[in-house]
């Protein structure tokens, strides 16, 4: 006689049951197909290395020019109302403070009395808060021109683009704006491999970040990244001692740095200075409606920068008048983290065969870095988000620019003990014996040394040539000499100043691989290119 | 219209998915005539198109996932701390002046004050995002729960004391059952509460989250995103809100 099951007991079994199915849905994956389905996890990231960088030619397509210059730019209206122009607090805007005497509109100022328009300066630092006013537009309570880096700009463009900007101006390079704060254990990019490194997700610092990984051989994958959603909370988080390196900004990644003990600044955009271009971006319907104002625009502005250059220290003390809680010393520290290009340098900037870094290579470099990883989805040519009529219209404020002078004077040669921030490897292919570079070995130089010597412009480079242990150690000291004085030859001839170099040969002294296996022999012949700071 | 004229259900639920339905015909006439531009006010097929994207690129499901997970926890953790020592507080005046000091100003804090101190003291692991969202609600819920047990009327614990009831008595047999429905609605709105403070949650090292997703999406100019991961954290709060407006209502029928 079976016994009648009691109603606990019923449920105890079919629990059972769904427990051992559950378990088996969870041994063979079924779970985790389903979740894939349902929840699909986010789209797995590209992983960025040295190649992404610099590998870049010319810029295809013409810039979008007229051809015209010195003369008013045609077509469109006269606005009747100051142009608005959205900034945040950083010292990169003292040649339009200076040319506008302060923030607010005014007849007292170089804008109006030389060019005859007003402008209105509007700090808010607040990035998303900015887009806002930019999309809003200047006629319905925004503003008509916002700032940008070159690299968010290429972030942000596909999000913008039904707007149309264009960037019209480029107001600073970021010269210590930006930079790396460590733990003490860190003592070049290499070491930062595995560690916990914080930065605001998509932003210049992230950029700036995945720079020097990649130029210091590690990738994106190499390091735990901790996003935050600004930059002043990475520098805090750092401080805190919950991570072991952050890429933030001025003032804030100094004081993180000083203030936690054995921190220090391992790179900064002193070092790295053409890296890091300030923009300013102007709606496709105001450059439609008002383009001779932009021209005085960007005229006012780069003659407001001549005269911020040429006096400093009035600069400075309007700079802690207009910002906020900015005292003198403040102002003077802002104006040291950037460097105002003139006239002539803005030109360069813009033309594709006018730097090594210009606007074409860091925008194609950085859309390609930002769909790498997923932060982007459609491409655009840098020549499409650029409009360079303003400047070249205002040609015939400036008169006397001529050719861009070298601006870094690298006079004594670098002490050969110090440390460099990151060293790039680089095998470049010579023929046995000889150290003549060959086209192959020029073409590998100009994609992955040109650029990270021009980005760090402002840097050492120690080039050091190595080989293998075949042969005899003093001809292999003397060959990989030769070999390194052949780059440096050959990096020279691109415009570089000669005493920015250092060269050594190593010969088969520092092998970074055993020299008993073909595989290890071929490592060690190389090159490597190690950024000083000065 | 009288003033305060009950509506029959049938009715009340016709005017509900009006006025929704003049807010989405006033969205699209303003979009799609682009009356506000599209890069200010995208359109509703925007938003929609978006969906698709977050869902099999950003990980939608995901980030709505952990976002409920943080927001259920902080909520969880506010209630369990806040309804003790709230009961203990309304029933014995020298518990709550004792108290009232610490608590009070609280309510003025600003929240995002918190975040970077939540980080110093808990990392940037969960624990910090739950126990952002944990001090948030519970600086609010507190001062709520002590309110519910003082609102009690005086005559239940008249009649309680007449009829020979013990003060252990008067608390789980007056106080508690007649302060609970109060409590669960203040549960309900904290749960609102926890809500909005998803973004400020989610500003450091969160993998997933509606409010990181958000913040990316403002990063990259995407109107649309932004809009679309609004609307999801609207019908998680709706949803979640009639939830426990059901529960509340099967636990509490004394109070109906």
């Amino acid at each position: 006689m079976a016994r009648q099951l009691t109603p606990l007991g019923r449920i105890l079994i079919v629990l059972c049951g769904l427990a051992l199915i559950g378990y088996g849905l969870y041994r063979y994956g079924v779970f985790a197909k389903i979740a894939d389905v349902l929840a699909p996890d986010k789209k797995a990231e590209g992983t960025v290395s040295k190649d992404d960088f610099g590998a870049v030619g010319p810029s295809t397509g013409a810039s979008a020019s007229t051809g015209g210059t010195g003369a008013a730019v045609k077509g469109g209206t006269r606005l009747d109302r100051p142009i608005k122009v959205a900034i945040v607090t950083w010292g990169g805007y003292a040649g339009g403070i200076v040319a506008n005497g302060g923030f607010p509109p005014n007849k007292e100022s170089l804008f109006y009395k030389d060019q005859g328009i007003e402008v209105e300066l509007l700090v808010i630092d607040d990035f998303e808060k900015s887009r806002d006013a930019f999309r809003a537009g200047g006629d319905r309570g925004g503003v008509d021109i916002m700032w940008s880096t070159v690299d968010a700009f290429a972030l942000e463009y596909g999000g913008l683009k039904k707007l149309n900007p264009k960037t019209i101006l480029q107001y600073d390079w970021s010269r210590g704006g930006d930079a790396i704060a460590v733990d003490g254990s860190i003592k070049s990019v290499a070491d930062l491999r595995g560690k916990k490194l914080a930065c605001a997700e998509a932003t210049p610092s992230h950029y700036f970040a995945l720079y020097a990984l990649t130029q210091g051989g590690l990738t994106n994958r190499d390091v735990q990244w901790v996003f935050t959603t600004s930059a002043v909370e990475a520098a805090n988080v750092f401080k805190a001692g919950k991570v072991d390196a952050a890429v933030s900004w001025s003032p804030d990644v100094y004081i993180a740095a000083r203030e936690r003990p054995g921190a220090h600044i391992l790179a900064s955009t002193k070092e790295a200075s053409n890296l890091i271009a300030d923009i300013f971006v102007a709606r496709g319907d105001f450059i439609e409606q008002h383009p001779e104002d932009l021209r005085r625009f960007v005229a006012g502005w780069l003659k407001g920068v001549d005269q911020a250059n040429a006096n400093p220290e009035r600069t400075a003390l309007l700079l802690s008048k207009s910002f906020s809680g900015i005292g003198l010393e403040d102002a003077k520290g802002m104006l040291q983290d950037v460097k105002l290009p003139n006239y002539a340098e803005n030109r360069a900037f813009f033309s594709a065969q006018g730097m090594v870094a210009n606007y074409h290579s860091i925008f194609k470099t950085a859309q390609g870095i930002w769909r790498r990883i997923g932060k982007v989805s459609e491409v655009f040519e840098p020549y499409q988000t650029v409009d360079t009529r303003f400047m070249e219209g205002a040609a015939e404020f400036f008169p006397a620019a001529g050719e861009v002078k070298p601006e870094f004077e690298f006079k004594a040669p670098p002490k050969s003990a110090a440390a460099p921030i990151l060293t790039k490897t680089v095998s470049v292919y010579f023929p046995s014996g000889s150290s003549t570079l060959d086209e192959n070995a020029k073409a590998v130089l100009e994609t992955q040394v040109v650029e990270l010597a021009a980005t760090f412009g402002n840097a050492y480079m120690r080039i050091a040539g190595n080989t293998d242990s075949v042969g005899s150690r003093d001809a292999n000291v003397r060959l990989s000499r030769a070999r390194a004085d052949a780059v440096t030859a050959f990096l020279v001839s691109k415009g570089f100043d000669r005493n920015k170099f250092e060269v050594v040969g190593n010969g088969p002294d520092k092998p970074v691989a055993s020299n008993d296996t073909d595989e290890g022999r071929a490592k060690n012949r190389r090159t490597d290119f190690e950024v000083i700071p000065r | 219209m009288e003033i305060r004229q009950p509506l029959s259900n049938h009715k009340a639920r016709g005017l509900a998915l009006a006025g929704l339905g003049v807010f989405l015909g006033s969205w699209a006439i303003l979009s799609y005539a682009e009356i506000i531009p599209n890069v200010i006010l995208p359109s509703p097929t925007d938003v929609l198109k978006a969906f698709p994207m977050l869902h099999f690129e950003e990980a939608l499901v995901r980030s709505a996932g952990w976002s409920i997970y943080r927001v259920t926890m902080g909520f969880v953790l506010s209630a369990l701390a806040a309804i003790p020592l709230g009961l203990l507080m309304g029933t014995f005046p020298p518990v709550r002046h004792f108290f009232a000091p610490l608590f009070d100003p609280l309510r003025f804090l600003p929240i995002s004050a918190l975040v970077p101190l939540t980080i110093v003291w808990f990392g940037i692991e969960e624990m910090q995002k739950i126990t952002f969202l944990f001090m948030g609600t519970f600086v609010y819920l507190l001062p709520l729960v002590v309110e519910a047990v003082e609102s009690v009327d005086e005559v239940y614990l008249q009649t309680a004391t007449t009829l020979g009831a013990t003060k252990g008595q008067i608390v789980t047999q007056v106080l508690i059952p007649g302060s609970l429905p109060a409590i669960a609605e203040a549960l309900r709105v904290m749960n609102g509460i926890g809500w909005t403070y998803v973004i400020l949650a989610e500003v450091i090292n969160a993998r997933y989250g509606l409010g990181a997703l958000i913040t990316v999406a403002g990063k990259r100019s995407h109107v649309d995103q932004i809009f679309a991961l609004v609307i999801v954290i609207l019908v998680i709060g709706v949803v979640s809100d009639f939830l426990i407006r059901w529960i509340n209502r099967r636990l509490f029928f004394w109070k109906a």
